[in-house]
């Protein structure tokens, strides 16, 4: 039952619904499940629409910037012993230290991570992920599929989630604790899927308003983004991931033909 | 001897002619991005002029600081080849228009914001070169804006914006051909939903 309890609240801590990652293969023209993801997207969008988007907008509506963010900050602070374990995974011992620093540091001086002290102090905040490892190890993403409540996700970022599940640090630091365990890691999952929705709700609204198919590109800028995550030997600049060739070569003849027209 | 030693040469004479050739002024590309920023954040979002002139002077700034020709072609991908003049001609026009307003929205969201330059990166298409930037938000990481300019004649224009690793030509590139793969109306289904969304009214 807790881990059941567990699971919802990472869903809604990955909180989203339809709107929210914008992470991203690059071989857009293969979506293997496509049928389904389009009518799982569909879903999605009902549920942010109906539920999370009115919440979201509700906590914008009574709370400032300042607010949102020191709240941004707690539930951000809480998640960095999972950042901590993810560079050590990675073999990024140095990173480590400081996401534990971090941690200790905005836990006690930052009031639970209210005030980014660390940050002052050279400490820069790096999330890593389960996700970010598997990269790391050279797991290939996978097929694209669209995770109920969730949205986006790929083979391998679905598996980095599950990890994360497991691993959720309120789940674990309130286990003994029979009657707050299962509240506090449902309230942590809420409120990370109304913050994340918060601050993403214009960029999300800006590329659905100009979009003929909300559903690609949505597909298009996740899969882009996940490009970013590279294995340990792969020696590619970031770069790479975004010097396609435009394949143009008579673009001058084009033109002239379209100028000629115009006269 | 001489017969192999005079062919490397003209080898290399050759390679580094094609090499010269393909060379973008890199310097140059970056002063080009600075400068339309400076110009689109400076005399545009913070000036104190009417909506009606700041509308005006960001559609003159984007058509000479964009390609939409070149991103337009790209963007239509395989149907660009199939489709006749008019629906070209069409389709450039209403996807420059949608840009312009589209844009001119999301400008807004950076007021009062500087873009913070990180020097260039090559790119293997000829005449082209990736301007690095970044934005400080309001709260969290920066943002990271790639700009990818592309040198004619001596000219320079921005044929793509990466903003956080997303590519918003091949964005629009998946987009465009996902809708017309799943339209019967084909590209003049694509031309008549885009010219809808620019009758759209602007929403602040």
């Amino acid at each position: 039952m807790n881990k059941l309890l567990s699971f919802f609240s990472a869903l809604a801590f990955c909180g989203l619904v339809s709107g929210c990652a914008l992470h991203g293969n690059t071989d857009h023209s293969v979506d293997t499940f496509e049928g389904y993801n389009r009518a799982m997207f569909k879903f999605n969008y009902q549920v942010d629409k109906y539920i999370l988007r009115p919440v979201a907008e509700g906590y914008r509506a009574i709370t400032n910037q300042p607010v949102r963010e020191s709240i941004r900050g707690v539930l951000s602070n809480v998640r960095e012993p999972l950042s901590s374990l993810n560079h050590l995974l990675q073999g990024d011992i140095k990173g480590s230290g400081i996401s534990l620093s971090r941690f200790v540091v905005n836990t006690t001086l930052g009031l639970g991570g209210l005030f980014d002290v660390a940050e002052g102090w050279g400490l820069k905040k790096d999330t890593a992920s389960f996700n970010q490892t598997l990269a790391k190890w050279c797991i290939k993403d996978g097929p694209y599929i669209v995770l109920p409540f969730i949205g986006p996700a790929t083979a391998r970022s679905t598996a980095g989630w599950l990890f994360e599940i497991a691993l959720d640090p309120v789940y674990w630091a309130t286990q003994h604790n029979g009657s707050l365990k299962d509240r506090a890691s449902i309230s942590y999952g809420i409120m990370q899927a109304v913050t994340l929705k918060e601050t993403t709700m214009v960029v999300t609204d800006d590329l659905e308003r100009n979009s003929v198919d909300y559903y690609t590109t949505m597909r298009s800028a996740y899969l882009q983004n996940q490009k970013k995550l590279k294995c340990f030997n792969d020696t590619t600049s970031e770069t790479d991931n975004y010097d396609f060739d435009f394949g143009i070569d008579d673009e001058d003849e084009v033109y002239n033909d379209m100028e000629a027209q115009d006269e | 001897m001489k017969k192999t030693i005079m062919a490397a040469a003209a080898c290399l004479t050759l390679l580094l002619g094609s090499n010269v050739r393909a060379e973008v002024n890199a310097q140059g590309a970056e002063a080009f991005v600075h400068k339309v920023t400076d110009e689109g954040v400076e005399d545009i979002i913070n000036a104190n002029i009417s909506q009606k002139e700041k509308d005006a002077r960001f559609e003159k700034l984007f058509n000479s600081a964009l390609d939409l020709d070149f991103i337009g072609q790209f963007v239509l991908g395989r149907n660009w080849k199939t489709a006749t003049p008019e629906q070209r001609k069409e389709f450039i026009k209403v996807y420059r228009a949608l840009n312009i307003k589209s844009w001119s929205q999301r400008f807004d969201e950076f007021k009062g914001k500087d873009f913070d330059f990180h020097g260039t990166s090559p790119s293997t298409s000829a005449n082209q070169v990736f301007v690095n930037t970044s934005v400080k938000m309001d709260s969290g990481e920066p943002a990271k804006v790639v700009w990818r300019v592309r040198e004619k004649n001596g000219q320079f224009k921005i044929v793509d914006i990466i903003i956080e690793n997303v590519s918003l030509a091949i964005n629009a590139r998946n987009e465009y051909s996902a809708f017309i793969k799943n339209n019967p109306g084909g590209i003049n289904a694509l031309i008549a939903d885009l010219q809808a969304k620019l009758k759209n009214p602007v929403k602040k």
